[in-house]
């Protein structure tokens, strides 16, 4: 089955081709980029499929023997991400169809959107199978210039202001990274990642620890990790909101997996972990502290989604194996949920106007509907049990509890303080927008809401929920995935045959 | 039991729809929930009260130790009988209680129904992470609740702050569960029961964290203050979360834990400090109240406390007399709020100061009243008394604490004497208070209750006999349940107790100055909220610290970082690089020397085109330096990636200001020099060693054979570009393609679309076509006629001269990326010479259909092997022969270098078009009318000229 | 084996004067720093392989090739740079189109909360007090090189650019 490899990123790139080519067929272009990224997704649930009851699926591109050309893995975990980030990112697209269709005014820069978004998915899809330091570097880069696009549609002052920063930043980590690719390949001679698990063992200790530690910088950034996250508020809240969406709950998991990644994989000494727990327990305070500063829903979700980073790092940082299937479920359930609340609040904004908490109250009576849109994502974005917030974060602080000592107490009772302050921030955001008294900041905003974007976010928040009553395989996948990942072998010896670390 | 727990929620599901058709009669039907949650207990009473226990497990998340294990006890099966039945009865009442009009009555019902349904789970729940599960649902539908009427503050305020109160210490008992767990191994209470692991410090701080959600939860002190805030919430709500929910879940917790933890260390302490304190603080606030509703609120705090002292105690007698003061707590409280219901519904007020004479005006309400008030004080015949008695019974060992109970009780009395005085006798010098008539099914809930306490009564040696099995845990006790002991201790500290409430009620008005002045040390609303502001103003000036919105600080922090991280590593770690001052040849020093100096002067610039003119310059020598050290394919497309960069910033500088705007801060400036100085010695330092450590040979030793062999080329640059590792290239052009949208879509913002700019008055292009097409358009004084005759002749030679390049990139210096570029080139010179209608002739085609075509070829090529049998991007050797050609090798790798090579075009023309040709526009509309053109600029729709 | 040492100190040199621009709040410049510390990463590339002949069979011998590995990586990295470029500098022309010059200025909700946290306020709207519209005073913060708003922006676009937003309140994808 391992033609299906490469399809994941195949697809959406052939879609966009098309629906460049029939720029001026907004239909068309609509019916093409729903039907590839359906496909894709088809895709992505066969190959967790095979890579769970078969183990990793390897395509060597071209035909051409590893470490020679550049081949794609799909592992579980590749598989797992792939899946889930597939099928958040259909939703998001039919809801921005949705949109779309509701104002034809407003043209211009969707014939661009489409096949803008799908290099975008191309770019995530492609970060997470590949199995090569280069192309994984390509990965980022195709994702990157794709939001850069999307993040600056229509030009705004506000959007191009953030723009810039957003752009600058994404360069410089961007840079940073390439740098440390070709640091990688002058003390290795191979970007091939399962070649570099074993040659990077043989480098000196020091000079591996300086190599993991530009690698990490530059994930890093990406992930959104304290104190490299601060760009982050500032640039997602402006742009659209599918955009906003599409971006909280990829592009900051596609960094998270780059350092799972590389820190299990190619350094697996664990030297880094101290320093990874400080920085996740700063990002999780830092991060909700911004929420509870915060008065438009907007910027309070993207506080939320840094300070959420640091429980991933919190897991990745325990090396364990429980750790790392709490955070491999983690990220599954906060792809989920942080797009469904950045959906939904663009249904208030869409609703009321703005997306401002002085500005917007009342909506529990005005749309009742949107009411549970929001509310149970957020209760799961707190942790509330039953919901995957709670399982994450249950699996989490049990792994904490496990580790013992005296760090990984602070971060379980961080993460403890983090979840109840989340709580603290969406109930004040649930109190002022939805319960007090109603008042529109645009009184004559569209009392109804289009179906299909309704239709989205609905199936999104019904996906968390699935989550929740799935969550026994679900994890399962994540601990064997984690399994893989300490272990290293299946993943080597899946690519270079006959050549372990 | 699973049944049970889907049934509530399936009813809650549904309330809506029914509230919807049926209106508040739908009460009835959902009564039905609860109702069989009453009934299944029942069914199974002979099996639980013989010991026995009814079990059932169903998987969920078996990797986190989560399963649906439901165990139903002695001590559980009370509980069930509590929330079932009290649920049932209190949705019946609500039935009456609200008006038919109610707004969002559905979702009360619903968020009701589905309250039951998580206390249920609570005391089913074997599996602790499953209690915690429920437990933290019956604060957020609590939560709900309280705030059923969120339009007031007041009442969002209360909700809000029973949430975070509870969830507060929810937490803190998650965390001691999972210490508790992860040391016993499993989550199954009965296991853990069974064997308890051996204690240690891990315990003691176990105990303490679940001890503070027990806290929490069932609002003792300090944490009390949340409950009669809650009081905003409709009174059937109070009503059920008083006597069988939520506050209750605390007193479960304890008694179910007791068995194992009472010997640990905090465990007695704590609770019983808590306990009493909350008891008598309760008790004397209650005395204070009129409203009667918060002074039945702060007799469930003093209630509460009472009943952790006797539940935390671990003996016995006491857990028999806790479960026993559980059960007519119960009872009694329902009834009493539902009372204060129906007083409050008819009569219109609950203020004790008001009410007059309503004991002639309902009677009925008036007894059982009285009935459920005499089992809280403690009046024989009813449960309440037997309850007291066995308290007393069971501390008379314990002194002081003994005298702290009586006082409890003293109080209780009190404050129970002062509602049915205040409730309903008649206040000298007032007018009876005007009421509506009560329908029985108000009133039915409550008496059912009533009656139930006191029947319990006489029958107290039988809820003795129901319960023993729990008390039996603890150990062996002769002593049982029974309405008459004769005389005794207890008796007459029961005695004591009634008289000092009836001391304390007669006496009250010399009592109150006292009870104006002597209050709790400290008001925990006020440190509820005070807490709050702390924690918002923290979270200001932690934000306002780190997020200072300024970009260069960003990106200072990134490279500090750098600097600091690998930079620390190189400082201290044992990395030595090893420098070997040797050059390959004196040429590179002299361009480094030119490449260093421009590159500072670059810096210090401060003219745009300057600065830009002196990056290039630094361009053009990097490409040199690849040159010489054997990289001239790469050279070759570095000269030409850097004139297209240095006309595309010359198209865009010609908007700008000519300057730089200046700098303020000179020590900022030193700041960053020196961060930039430092982020290059660490780099150059790490590429020394990270050379110097090499030793494995590079994975492209044998590329060369590789590509001859099996990439059918022979410039092996190019063979790793589009074969081996073409995948790279893929999605490399697929990031030009999204850059020349980009740019498109950030230029054009006022068209439509960006369409290429057709002139109404041109000639149409027909057998006698316009040659020069800047002729009719461009303004005379920016044609150079020469530059354009020679422009347009040389063009076509370039375009063939990239195309060449393209088809011998295989085997020599060339490829896709240096042939488009050459391409693109040639267009930039046509426009540059004559004009945006040049380009449009130059190249009619619409720039994103190029980069489509482009992308669609290689993509193309790369799908197309799989159906041949190949993998992706596998390349092939197709020979075949050509009329007057001959024969000729084609590589199919050459169809993807063809993508590559449009797609370069497509950016090119799409930069041309939009930050050249639009910016064109633009600048004419703004010049315009008497602008640039001859004929006045055209008017697309949507630009002001 | 180590490499060249002049081309060591030229990588260094393009870092650190790359760096240095990018650190400055005019976008342009900010690029220009972008396309140095580019070509310090492309020699990087370049140093991490070998030296040596043309990388083309017939024209040199194999053993005595350069890696052609690390070229391939810099002409990808090198083209990518190309139109990352292209799409800075329209978005440096987008800007002065929209406020009259490229500098970037810094965030006004960000500097909202700065304020208040010097005037020791507690931000966000708690529920019983709720504050009117923001001021719109995003700028003149702390930061001395925060450019001031002259020359006042020139908006010759009508119907393209939307009013001036409240900080947050974005219309969707148009």
């Amino acid at each position: 089955m391992t033609f299906l490899v490469p399809l994941p990123v195949a697809l959406p790139l052939l879609g966009a081709a098309l629906t460049l080519v029939l720029v001026r067929r907004p239909v068309l272009q609509r019916t093409i980029s729903v039907a590839a990224l359906g496909a894709t997704l088809v895709v992505a649930v066969l190959l967790l499929w095979y890579a769970y009851r078969s183990g990793p699926q390897v395509v060597r591109i071209g035909g051409w023997p590893s470490p020679v050309g550049i081949v794609l893995v799909a592992d579980q975990l590749a598989a797992l991400m792939l899946a889930v980030s597939v099928a958040v990112t259909l939703c998001v697209l039919l809801y921005s169809v949705g949109e779309g269709r509701a104002d034809p005014g407003q043209h211009s820069p969707v014939v661009i959107y489409h096949p803008t978004f799908l290099v975008l998915t191309a770019g995530v899809t492609n970060a997470f199978l590949a199995g090569d330091l280069f192309n994984l570097f390509v990965g980022f880069e195709i994702l990157l210039a794709a939001s850069y696009v999307l993040l600056t549609l229509g030009g705004t002052e506000a959007r191009t202001r953030a723009g810039t920063t957003y752009v600058l930043v994404s360069l410089l980590s961007s840079l940073i990274f390439l740098t440390g690719v070709g640091l990688v390949y002058a003390a290795t001679g191979t970007v091939n990642m399962a070649q570099l698990a074993s040659r990077l063992d043989a480098l000196p200790d020091d000079l591996r620890l300086a190599l993991q530690l530009v690698l990490l910088l530059a994930f890093g950034i990406k992930a959104a990790v304290f104190p490299l996250s601060a760009w982050l508020p500032d640039s997602y809240p402006t742009a659209p909101a599918p955009v906003t969406a599409v971006f909280a709950g990829l592009l900051t998991k596609v960094g998270v997996y780059a350092i799972i990644r590389s820190e299990t994989l190619l350094f697996p000494d664990g030297r880094t972990d101290g320093l990874l727990m400080v920085a996740a327990l700063l990002t999780m305070l830092v991060g909700i502290l911004g929420a509870v500063a915060q008065n438009d829903l907007k910027r309070l979700l993207s506080f939320t989604l840094v300070s959420h980073i640091g429980y991933l790092l919190f897991g990745v940082a325990l090396g364990s194996v429980a750790g790392l299937a709490g955070a491999v479920y983690y990220v599954v359930h906060h792809i989920t949920i942080q797009t469904t609340l950045f959906l939904a609040v663009g249904l208030v904004e869409r609703r009321t106007g703005s997306t401002h908490l002085d500005r917007i109250g009342g909506l529990a009576r005005l749309a009742p509907l949107l009411g549970i849109m929001f509310f149970v994502p957020a209760l799961n974005l707190a942790g509330v049990p039953p919901f995957s917030g709670f399982l994450g974060k249950l699996g989490l602080l049990r792994a904490g509890v496990d580790a013992g000592g005296l760090l990984p107490g602070l971060l379980v009772a961080a993460g403890s303080l983090t979840s109840l302050l989340t709580l603290y921030a969406t109930t004040r955001a649930w109190n002022l927008a939805f319960w007090r008294a109603p008042r529109l900041a645009d009184p004559d905003a569209a009392p109804g809401l289009p179906a299909l974007m309704v239709g989205a976010t609905t199936v999104l928040v019904l996906l968390g929920l699935g989550l929740t009553v799935g969550a026994g395989p679900i994890f399962d996948i994540g601990v064997e995935a984690a399994e893989d990942l300490r272990l290293r072998l299946p993943y080597v010896e899946a690519v270079l045959p006959g050549d372990g670390p | 039991m699973l049944v049970l727990l889907a049934l509530q929620f399936g009813a809650a599901s549904v309330a809506p729809v029914l509230v919807r058709c049926w209106g508040r009669r739908a009460c009835y039907p959902l009564a039905l929930a609860p109702a069989a949650a009453l009934g299944w207990a029942v069914g199974h009473t002979a099996r639980v009260t013989d010991g026995g226990a009814v079990v059932e497990t169903y998987p969920w998340v078996p990797g986190l130790g989560l399963d649906l294990a439901l165990r139903v006890t002695t001590l559980s099966w009370l509980m069930v009988v509590l929330v079932g039945g009290i649920g049932a009865l209190v949705l019946v009442y609500c039935a009456g209680y609200f008006d038919a009009d109610e707004p969002g009555l559905g979702r009360f019902v619903a968020i009701f129904v589905c309250f039951v349904g998580a206390m249920l789970g609570v005391v089913v729940a074997d599996n602790l992470l499953l209690l915690y599960v429920f437990w933290e649902l019956t604060s957020v539908c609590s939560y709900l609740l309280i705030g059923q009427h969120p339009e007031q503050a007041a009442s969002r305020r209360a909700a809000t702050q029973a949430l975070i109160v509870t969830t507060l210490g929810g937490l803190a008992m998650l965390v001691g569960f999972i210490l508790v767990g992860e040391h016993a191994g499993t989550y199954r209470w009965s296991e853990i029961e069974a064997r308890p692991p051996s204690g240690g410090a891990y315990l003691v701080v176990a105990v303490l964290l679940i001890v503070a959600g027990v806290v929490t939860k069932s609002a003792l002190f300090p944490a009390s203050f949340w409950l009669p805030a809650a009081m905003a919430a409709p009174t059937p709500v109070s009503a059920y979360l008083h006597a069988a929910a939520m506050v209750k879940a605390g007193i479960y917790l304890v008694a179910l834990l007791a068995p194992v933890y009472a010997d640990v260390g905090p465990w007695r302490p704590l609770l019983f400090v808590a306990g009493a304190g909350t008891m008598l603080l309760g008790g004397w606030a209650a005395l204070r109240q009129v409203d009667l509703k918060l002074l039945l609120a702060y007799g469930t705090i003093s209630q509460l406390g009472m009943l952790t002292v006797l539940v935390a105690a671990g003996d016995p007698d006491a857990a028999l007399a806790g479960t026993t003061l559980l059960l007519a707590h119960a009872l009694f409280k329902a009834t009493l709020f539902l009372v204060v219901g129906i007083v409050d519904q008819r009569a219109g007020t609950r203020d004790l100061t008001v009410l007059s004479g309503l004991w002639r005006r309902m009677p009925l309400v008036g007894a059982v009243a009285l009935l459920a008030a005499a089992s809280m004080a403690g009046v024989p015949p009813l449960l309440g008394f037997v309850a007291k008695e066995a308290v007393f019974e069971a501390f008379v060992g314990d002194p002081p604490l003994l005298a702290a109970l009586v006082a409890g009780s003293a109080l209780t009395a009190g404050y129970t004497a002062r509602f049915v005085w205040g409730a309903f006798a008649d206040r000298p010098g007032a007018e009876p208070t005007p009421t509506r008539p009560v329908e029985p099914v108000l009133l039915l809930p409550a008496a059912a209750l009533a009656v139930a306490g006191l029947a319990l009564g006489p029958f107290a040696g039988g809820v003795g006999e129901a319960l023993r099995t729990y008390p039996g845990v603890f150990g062996a006790t002769d002593h049982h349940l029974a309405l008459w002991h004769g005389p005794g201790l207890a008796l007459g500290l029961s005695a004591t107790a009634l008289a000092g409430g009836l001391l304390l009620f007669v006496l009250f008005r010399p009592v109150r100055p006292a009870l104006a002045r002597l209050r709790a040390p400290f008001d925990g609303d006020t440190a509820y909220q005070y807490v709050a502001r702390v924690l918002d103003r923290l979270a200001v000036e932690v934000t306002g610290a780190t997020q200072r919105g300024s970009l260069p600080q960003y990106l200072g922090i990134i490279l500090l970082v750098l600097v600091v991280g690998p930079g620390g590593v190189l400082l201290f770690g044992d990395v030595r690089p090893h420098v070997a001052a040797h050059w390959e040849n004196p040429l590179q020093a002299v361009v480094g020397v030119v490449l260093v100096v421009a590159a500072v002067l670059a810096v210090r610039a401060r003219r745009r085109l300057t600065a830009v003119i002196l990056v290039g310059l630094t361009g053009y020598g990097t490409g040199l330096l690849f040159l010489l050290h054997g990289a001239p394919e790469v050279a070759l497309t570095q000269f030409l990636v850097e004139t297209v960069t240095i006309v595309i910033f010359v198209l865009v500088l010609r908007r700008l200001p000519t300057h730089f705007s200046r700098r303020r801060l000179r020590r900022i400036r030193w700041g960053r020099i020196g961060l930039g100085l430092a982020v290059g010695t660490v780099m150059a330092g790490l590429v020394l060693v990270a050379r110097a450590s090499r030793q494995a040979a590079p994975v492209s030793e044998n590329f060369p054979q590789l590509a001859r062999d099996f990439g059918y080329g022979r410039n092996v640059v190019n063979v790793i570009l589009v074969d081996i590792r073409a995948w790279d290239t893929l999605g490399e052009i697929s990031v030009l393609v999204v850059a020349g949208t980009g740019v498109a879509s950030l230029i054009f913002q006022f068209r439509r679309r960006p369409s290429r700019a057709r002139r109404p008055d041109l000639p149409a292009p027909g057998p006698e076509r316009v040659w020069l097409r800047a002729g009719s358009t461009l303004h005379i004084r920016r044609r150079s006629i020469v530059l354009e005759v020679v422009v347009r002749l040389i063009f076509h030679t370039i375009v063939i001269f990239s195309i060449f390049l393209l088809w011998s990139g295989h085997n020599g210096p060339g490829g896709g990326f240096t042939g488009g570029l050459v391409a693109g080139l040639a267009l930039a010179l046509r426009y540059l010479a004559g004009g945006r209608h040049e380009l449009d002739q130059a190249a009619p085609v619409d720039a994103s259909v190029v980069l489509g075509t482009g992308l669609l070829f290689a993509i193309g090529t790369g799908l197309l092997a799989l159906p041949l049998g190949g993998q992706v991007l596998q390349s092939a050797r197709v020979d075949v022969h050509l009329p007057l050609v001959g024969d000729v090798h084609l590589v199919t790798s050459v169809f993807f270098d063809i993508g590559v090579y449009l797609v370069v075009v497509g950016l090119a023309l799409d930069i041309l078009r939009s930050l050249g040709a639009e910016v064109d526009h633009q600048i004419e509309v703004e010049e315009a009318p008497g602008g640039g053109l001859r004929t006045s600029g055209e008017q697309t729709p949507g630009v002001r000229g | 084996m180590t490499p060249d040492v002049v081309l060591v100190v030229v990588v260094g040199v393009l870092f650190a004067t790359g760096a240095i621009l990018l650190m400055e709040r005019s976008l342009s410049r900010a690029l220009l720093g972008v396309i140095l510390f580019g070509n310090g990463v492309n020699l990087l590339l370049l140093l991490a392989g070998h030296p040596g002949g043309v990388p083309i069979v017939g024209i040199t011998p194999a053993e005595e090739m350069a890696d052609p590995l690390p070229e391939a990586m810099i002409l990808t990295a090198i083209v990518i740079t190309l139109g990352l470029t292209a799409f800075l500098l329209a978005l440096a022309y987008r800007s002065w189109q929209l406020i009259g010059h490229d500098e970037v200025r810094d965030d006004p909700e960000d500097r909202r909360i700065v304020r208040r946290a010097e005037r020791d306020q507690v931000s966000g709207p708690d529920d019983s007090t709720t504050e009117g519209p923001l001021a719109p005073d995003g700028f003149g913060g702390l930061d001395p090189e925060q450019v001031d708003p002259e020359p006042p922006p020139r908006r010759f676009d009508g119907p393209a650019t939307e009013p001036p937003q409240p900080p947050g309140g974005t219309a969707g994808p148009r």
